[in-house]
């Protein structure tokens, strides 16, 4: 169906005094497809899967239950998503925690839940270059400790490189991300079906264990805490896909096209990761598994498939890492951009480059407090950044997706009892979806305060995680206390309540 | 119904000579010069979307600004200048304007930028050869070409 017009241009008539005016824009309408494309894409299935799986299994009193606490990670991820979908309908395009925070609860709520973002995204960087760095060794089938030079060299141009690529505004084609991404998902589907084939005919590893229906059972986690800790590492994976749901709000057929790729997409993953964890689990058991958390495809690829064919696997956890970066750099600096020109955070982050069109201040500063994070992480936990890293992330996505479920009830809280459909879907579910990730939260502070369970020395006698996790909320009151006084305007606004119309016309 | 000379702008010193070259042309045939901004926002970055956007439409109306300001120093009188933002990727944006337009050429400046860099990001002159349905006018940048 061809539209009527495929551009709505905007006239700048030279008026008597030389200004320019400027009428409203029209957006650009996305495909069916191309929202597919962006919701899995954000979400990185390969590389989520190998920054993740090995350290489920590392949680103690896990046991076989992965499958179960991918399953049930998914749960508060779906309710605050639904909290994304209907705070969006409160800005004109696609906002973020902080615009909806600041809506709800006012500028200084709207700056945690920037900084939860932010922060969140410098997180993952760390994981994201350790990732690349040693599957760049792997390549050539080289097994470098991951706390070596080498492994920290490559891990900083990665970040150097994929911040470049950011600033001057390289973009692959939608053609291509459609590709690399087919590739990716064909690639995770033959390695699992091989891996269960291989365990059915007892040409899997000695430790191989064939699938259960317990496997699946969330009421089969030995405890509360694992459960909560475990979850906490399973958001992780989960992490992304609402990026794709939100940019939904734009596309062509709003009415029908976007509940139908956020569906298929939620599948889709859930799927993936379902069987691809089962699959992992089965071939080569839980142990050998969280020996080699940090490299899973590395240590299963030569394994699963005949040796030049494993590569395949390791070239699509690196696609999967670009792709998973440039979704990382590009929404924090918009992000950032966003904050700066509300007047949250000081003005030269809402930068625009004349001739890139790019954030260039905030993706540069992005770029840099990323590569040095990650120098920092690796000298307080030589062994385990990746580890340490997906922890210390799942507590700020917990704060700020927290955030953002409440933001969502409080800001609709007037429209709530008109009708079931409000009732359940923009008030209890994003608050169902707040509180339990503020249980993982709360669990997972408990579990890595526990000397035993962390993974690299404790630091003020707490686990990395939890220094990190506080730390960070520590330092983001203190900036947001310093900006209160240097930065008056923005500051002194009032939270603001649902305008009824936002959900009557949304039908 | 009078024709018009539609030309891609983004500032670039090679816009600037294919400007000056469009506001030629315009004037020969007493042509309107519809002067066009084009950018697109990755939707695969998500987040603050909307804020994105507006700062970029700023740039583009400050480079729109000073097109308008060289079209009325070298002289337009006598022919309309229009400064138009597209959002839309700048290739299939100046065909579809330049169609809907009914333009009797599109002018573009090549910034002489090396074929691998073109190869890898496509460039928009390539790109508009083959969507344009109408004559394209390249004009070499200085120094570039």
């Amino acid at each position: 169906m061809e539209s009527a017009s495929l551009v709505e241009p905007t006239v700048v008539k030279l008026q008597a005094d030389g200004k320019a005016f400027d009428k409203g824009l029209k957006s650009n309408a996305i495909g069916y497809v191309s929202n597919l494309v962006i919701a899995v894409a954000s979400t990185a299935p390969a590389y989520s899967m190998a920054a993740t799986l090995g350290f489920v299994m590392l949680v103690s009193g896990i046991g076989v239950q992965a499958p179960a606490i991918i399953l049930i990670s998914f749960i508060p991820m779906l309710f605050v998503s639904m909290g994304y979908n209907y705070m969006n309908r409160a800005d004109p395009d696609c906002g973020t925690t902080f615009t909806w925070a600041a809506r709800a609860f006012g500028p200084q709520a709207g700056w945690m839940g920037g900084w939860g973002i932010i922060t969140s995204d410098i997180l993952v960087m760390a994981s994201l270059a350790q990732i690349a760095a040693l599957y760049t060794f792997h390549l050539w089938y080289a097994s470098p400790s991951p706390s070596s030079i080498g492994v920290l060299a490559i891990g900083i141009g990665w970040i150097v490189i994929m911040t470049w690529i950011c600033y001057i505004g390289i973009e692959l084609s939608a053609r291509l991300q459609q590709i690399l991404l087919t590739v990716e998902v064909i690639t995770l589907a033959v390695f699992a079906i091989v891996a269960l084939v291989d365990v059915y005919s007892a040409q899997a590893t000695s430790a191989a264990i064939k699938p259960t229906v317990s496997w699946f059972n969330p009421f089969d986690v030995s405890s509360v805490s694992t459960l909560g800790t475990a979850v906490l590492t399973g958001i992780f994976i989960y992490w992304g896909w609402d990026s794709g749901v939100s940019v939904n709000e734009e596309s062509e057929d709003s009415a029908r096209g976007p509940g139908k790729a956020a569906v298929v997409s939620t599948v889709l993953l859930l799927l993936i990761y379902l069987v691809v964890t089962t699959a992992s689990q089965a071939y080569a058991g839980v142990g050998a598994l969280g020996n080699n958390a940090g490299d899973i495809f590395a240590f299963l690829g030569p394994k699963v498939f005949p040796k030049p064919i494993n590569l395949i696997l390791i070239i699509t956890v690196l696609t999967s890492a670009s792709a998973s970066t440039q979704t990382t750099i590009l929404p924090t600096a918009r992000t950032s951009l966003a904050m700066a020109r509300w007047g949250g955070i000081p003005k030269t982050f809402g930068h625009v480059n004349p001739r890139h069109l790019t954030p260039d201040v905030s993706t540069i500063a992005f770029g840099v407090v990323s590569t040095i994070w990650f120098v920092v992480i690796d000298i307080l936990s030589p062994n385990n950044v990746l580890g340490d890293s997906v922890d210390a992330v799942g507590f700020m996505v917990c704060f700020y997706y927290g955030m953002t479920g409440f933001a969502c009830f409080w800001y609709f809280r007037r429209e709530l009892t008109k009708s079931v459909r409000n009732f359940f879907f923009v008030g209890i579910a994003p608050l169902l979806g707040g509180l339990s990730l503020a249980g993982v939260f709360i669990v997972g502070m408990s579990y890595y305060g526990h000397q035993k369970n962390n993974y690299s020395k404790d630091l003020f006698g707490l686990g990395l995680p939890d220094v990190i996790g506080i730390g960070l909320i520590i330092i983001g009151l203190v900036l947001g206390l310093i900006f209160h006084f240097t930065l008056p305007e923005f500051y002194s606004r009032k939270p603001e309540v649902a305008d009824p119309q936002l959900l009557a016309q949304s039908r | 119904m009078s024709s018009g000379i539609v030309i891609g702008y983004d500032g670039s010193e090679c816009a600037k000579e294919a400007l000056r070259v469009a506001l030629e042309v315009g004037k020969a045939y007493g042509d309107r010069v519809v002067i066009v901004y084009g950018f697109e926002i990755n939707p695969l970055g998500g987040g603050e979307i909307h804020e994105y956007r507006s700062a970029v439409r700023e740039v583009a109306s400050e480079r729109l600004k000073e097109a308008i300001a060289i079209a009325s120093k070298s002289g337009s009188d006598g022919i309309d200048v229009e400064a138009v933002i597209v959002e839309h990727a700048p290739a299939p944006g100046l065909a579809e304007l330049a169609r809907e337009r009914d333009a009797r050429v599109i002018v573009v400046g090549t910034r002489g930028e090396s074929p691998f860099r073109g190869a890898l990001l496509g460039s928009t002159p390539h790109k508009l050869l083959h969507l344009a349905d109408r004559p394209v006018l390249v004009v070499p940048g200085p120094g570039g070409g």
